[in-house]
């Protein structure tokens, strides 16, 4: 026991060094609520309930086995510290101490077993995709220990009752599952069962040693990482990208395994290979190279491969190895589209898109190694504000006819309406700020608009890795907007009410800031705004990842939608914080994907599968690609329109009718 | 190597159209509200040319811009990209040039800052598209010059040019040093890196006068003389071929097109 418990302290020591390779994460804060976060997670495996799906119940094998185990571990606590160590053994026989322990873990057993038996199939006979080629050896081996020690628990119990002997203090009630058991063993000799009952006693105890030395070589190390990890993840808000403080950062991004910080390395650790972030990646559903597991599978391996060396004080280019080409390729790094699917469903608190980016960073600022198509949006961004290359429009052409005053000439502006470059500057989606304005218009709100004094947000540089193309613009925007003394700030675009909300705060820019969604729920809740019908349709809204996922706004498009008379709504299969990607975040609605592999095309299926005429949206990236999409598959039937022009229209038949 | 690269700033020659207006009093062309200053890209390109040069064999650049009023962020994107020097020709008498006043200027800026191997030009500039200074430049320095430069390499004393041709290219040697142009097929010019753009806000500047070059007030302005200047007005009508089956509609098509003396 001593050298079991020596060797995984030695295992752990040696891993708390590796991780101590990593830049020093910032100050964590907000402990007590982190500390209870961690705790739903741990005990009330919430990290296993909230990725329940009709498609993927495994993770009610996870929890069954967690309850389990935790008895056990309880219980050995108690018997071992307590009732062994203090010498209360005795004095615990004469309370029900060991009725309660003999029953709680019974039935602990066949909790661990039941989960341990289904994983075992599921991995081995089902082979869900998600775990594709991960039949591995040490998969096998973590499972069949996780059978077997409450099974030998079982059998040895079992046997003690065959030869009489039951845990004191029990009296008639014997513990259901180890008394059946029992039965088993009525006709065999009594020399027989008395080394059974040596045999599985030891049995039992070897593989908890076993699985005691095996946890720092295995993925049984998830059981003491992720709670950690799950403890020190990245404090709100979802999906905010840290700040770089380009006068003293010495070099930009990621391009070596020690450039990432501690927390991002606990990352590496936590992973258990469940893939639940592989089946949900939309560049990996789309035929693209990267996968969010691999890249941290292969980080992790990168880490343990040349963590020795790092120790011993070698510079990491002498391993030969680079992190970038040779970890993760280039081609996986600029394929996300930053939806957060993955770090959605990760039960372990892994942060894949931080990582992505900070390699980005890398690839951006110190190399200038883009994809053409990225670059040129960046460019336009750098030279004119905007990623819209090649644009004939201004930053006012769509306002018409409509009367709208720019913000140098309007007055007792009760909010600015930030219309972002694609709503302002790419033709379709005009008819997104039109139809906000004349909603606006129509409920008496008054607003103004920056005009040709608008620049981009910044989201597509950030998003990119252009941290300091980003920092310029946000700086130039709120230098802007308290310019002009904005309080009140209304966006169509989730990725400007990202950045704006929760981003621009880390340079000092403090707005309120809501997207259009909520304000005209808001319009609709104290009744300024009443909508009109629509023709009979049948709708289901796309739920943006920079609404969803990020800030969690899945009611007010909802509310909206059902305001309005003569649509019918439906979900479509991948909704809410599971929806699916448009294929355009990240930076991606402006760099070039191959026909067969877009991200859009997918959606696009689904769309027809749900049979819907309509398609509602609230991000002038989903309207474009999922647009795109439709007409690439040249579908007539099918149409896209922003929540806001649905409102438009059920107000333009309003006034019809009157 | 040493390389000079002689670049223009321009309006944005990507903002819309309807952005431009003409002031028919001064003959001149109106400030557009919202249109940025940028590179010519051409002229980005020239500087690419030279950045290749010097990754593959090292060398100085120097870059060398002439106007009035040149916003410093965008001229320094040469040194951002990884050139070495910036010389500025600024002032008021910059202004108002021509074709041959700036070639003269950068022809005596050229001939004072000394030894060179290679000078590179855009092919254009694009704001006026006249495509007359780099060869200019040659004419006075008595410099070979090859326009419409693809690919360039340094090969012993003589210099490799791929021309572009309008229906491929052909593959020029000419003897250093020389003048080149360099055309769109060159590539993408690089994005700076954050460190090239940290270095370039951080690098001094030379600025010249006239004075500086040798030029006295009458060489450095115009020859020749804008009589007009305009934006022509294009009318467009559109009309739809009738016809009662596709056939029909071809043969009307067709006769509408030999009436217009188009077929």
């Amino acid at each position: 026991m001593a050298i079991a418990v020596g060797l995984f302290s030695r295992k752990v020591y040696q891993l708390w060094r590796y991780l101590r390779l990593g830049k020093a994460d910032g100050d964590f804060g907000q402990m007590r609520h982190r500390l209870l976060v961690m705790a739903g997670a741990v005990v009330g495996q919430v990290c296993q309930w909230k990725g329940l799906s009709k498609r993927d119940r495994a993770g009610l094998g996870h929890v069954f086995m967690a309850w389990g185990f935790f008895t056990f571990v309880l219980f050995y606590f108690l018997f071992i510290i307590i009732g062994q160590g203090f010498g209360v053994s005795e004095t615990l026989e004469e309370t029900s101490f060991f009725f309660y322990y003999a029953w709680v873990m019974d039935i602990a057993a066949v909790f661990v077993i039941t989960g341990a038996l289904w994983g075992l199939i599921r991995r081995y006979v089902i082979r869900p995709p998600r775990l594709e080629g991960e039949q591995t050896l040490e998969a096998l081996v973590i499972l069949v220990t996780v059978l077997t020690h409450p099974m030998t628990h079982l059998f040895k119990e079992a046997t003690s009752i065959a030869l009489g002997h039951p845990p004191a203090g029990l009296g008639a009630s014997l513990p259901p599952i180890s008394a059946a058991l029992s039965n088993l063993f009525s006709n065999s000799s009594t020399s027989l069962v008395e080394a059974a009952n040596v045999g599985f006693f030891w049995a039992h105890w070897s593989i908890v040693l076993f699985v005691l030395v095996f946890i720092g070589y295995s993925r049984y190390l998830h059981m003491i990482v992720s709670p950690f990890n799950v403890l020190f993840q990245s404090p709100p808000p979802k999906g905010a990208l840290r700040p770089i403080d380009l006068e003293k950062a010495e070099n930009f991004g990621a391009s070596k395994i020690t450039d990432f910080t501690r927390k991002q390395l606990l990352d590496l650790y936590s992973c258990v290979a469940c893939g639940r972030c592989h089946v949900n990646c939309p560049a990996q559903l789309s035929g693209k190279r990267l996968s969010p597991r691999e890249v941290i599978l292969n980080l992790k391996e990168h880490l343990f491969e040349i963590g020795p060396q790092l120790l011993r004080g070698r510079a990491e280019a002498e391993n030969g190895k680079e992190l970038i080409g040779g970890v993760v390729t280039e081609e996986e790094i600029w394929d996300c589209t930053t939806c957060r699917a993955c770090e959605q469903v990760c039960p372990v608190g892994i942060e894949h898109v931080a990582k992505i980016v900070d390699l980005r960073r890398h690839l951006a600022m110190e190399k200038s190694q883009l994809p053409p198509s990225a670059q040129e949006a960046l460019q336009s961004l750098g030279t004119r504000g905007h990623p819209w290359r090649g644009t004939t429009a201004t930053r006012t052409d769509w306002v018409g006819n409509l009367g709208i005053k720019p913000m140098s000439e309007a007055q007792g502006v009760e909010v600015l309406y930030w219309v972002g470059c694609t709503s302002a500057l790419e033709e379709r989606s005009t008819k997104v700020a039109q139809a906000t304005a004349r909603i606006l218009q129509a409920t008496g709100v008054k607003f103004g608009i920056l005009g040709s004094e608008e620049n981009c947000c910044g989201d597509p540089a950030r998003r990119l890795g252009d941290e300091y193309l980003f920092q310029t613009l946000c700086q130039q925007n709120i230098e802007l907007l308290k310019g002009y003394q904005v309080q009140k700030i209304l966006t169509t675009c989730p990725h400007c009410f990202h950045s704006l909300k929760y981003e621009y705060p880390q340079f000092g820019g403090n707005f309120e800031v809501v997207h259009h969604t909520q304000f005209i729920a808001d319009l609709m809740a104290n009744g300024r705004l009443k909508p009109g019908g629509l023709n009979s349709q049948k709708v289901a809204y796309h739920d943006a990842c920079y609404l969803g996922r990020y800030h969690d706004i899945y009611q007010e498009p909802r509310q909206i939608l059902k305001a309005m008379e003569g649509l019918s709504i439906t979900e479509l299969a991948r909704s809410r914080e599971k929806s699916f990607c448009c294929g355009g975040g990240g930076g991606h609605l402006w760099m070039e994907e191959p026909p067969e592999q877009r991200v859009n095309a997918r959606r696009v299926e689904e769309l027809v599968e749900a049979k819907v005429d309509l398609v509602a949206t609230a991000c002038p990236y989903c309207l474009s690609m999922l647009e795109d999409g439709i007409k690439a598959k040249g579908l007539e039937s099918l149409k896209a329109l922003d929540i806001s022009e649905l409102v438009a229209l059920s107000l333009e038949s309003k006034e019809k009718k009157q | 190597m040493n390389a000079i690269v002689c670049v223009k700033q321009v309006p944005d020659p990507e903002a819309p159209p309807a952005s431009y207006k003409v002031d028919a009093a001064s003959n001149r062309m109106v400030p557009a509200a919202g249109v940025p200053m940028v590179l010519s890209p051409f002229d980005e390109q020239a500087v690419e040319a030279a950045l290749k040069l010097k990754d593959a064999q090292g060398g100085k650049i120097t870059v060398l811009s002439l106007g009035h009023k040149l916003v410093r962020d965008v001229v320094k994107k040469g040194l951002a990209m990884g050139a070495d020097e910036l010389v500025l020709l600024e002032d008021e008498t910059f202004a108002d040039v021509d074709s041959w006043s700036t070639a003269s200027a950068l022809a005596a800026a050229i001939k004072k800052l000394g030894s060179f191997d290679l000078v590179f030009c855009g092919r254009q500039a694009s704001d006026w598209n006249a495509g007359q200074v780099g060869l200019g430049i040659a004419e006075l320095l008595g410099l070979p010059i090859v326009t419409l430069a693809k690919k360039v390499e340094i090969k012993g004393s003589e210099a490799r040019v791929e021309r572009v041709t309008d229906d491929g290219y052909e593959v020029v040697m000419v003897p250093l040093p020389a003048l080149v142009t360099v055309t769109s097929e060159l590539g993408q010019p690089r994005y700076p890196t954050l460190k090239g753009i940290m270095a370039a806000k951080k690098k001094e500047l030379l600025v010249w006068k006239p004075a500086d070059i040798g030029l006295t007030p009458d060489q450095a302005g115009r020859r020749t003389q804008l009589l007009r200047l305009f934006q022509p007005v294009r009318e467009r009508k559109c009309e739809m071929v009738g016809g009662a089956t596709p056939e029909e509609k071809a043969v009307n098509l067709a006769l509408k097109l030999r009436d217009a003396k188009v077929l």
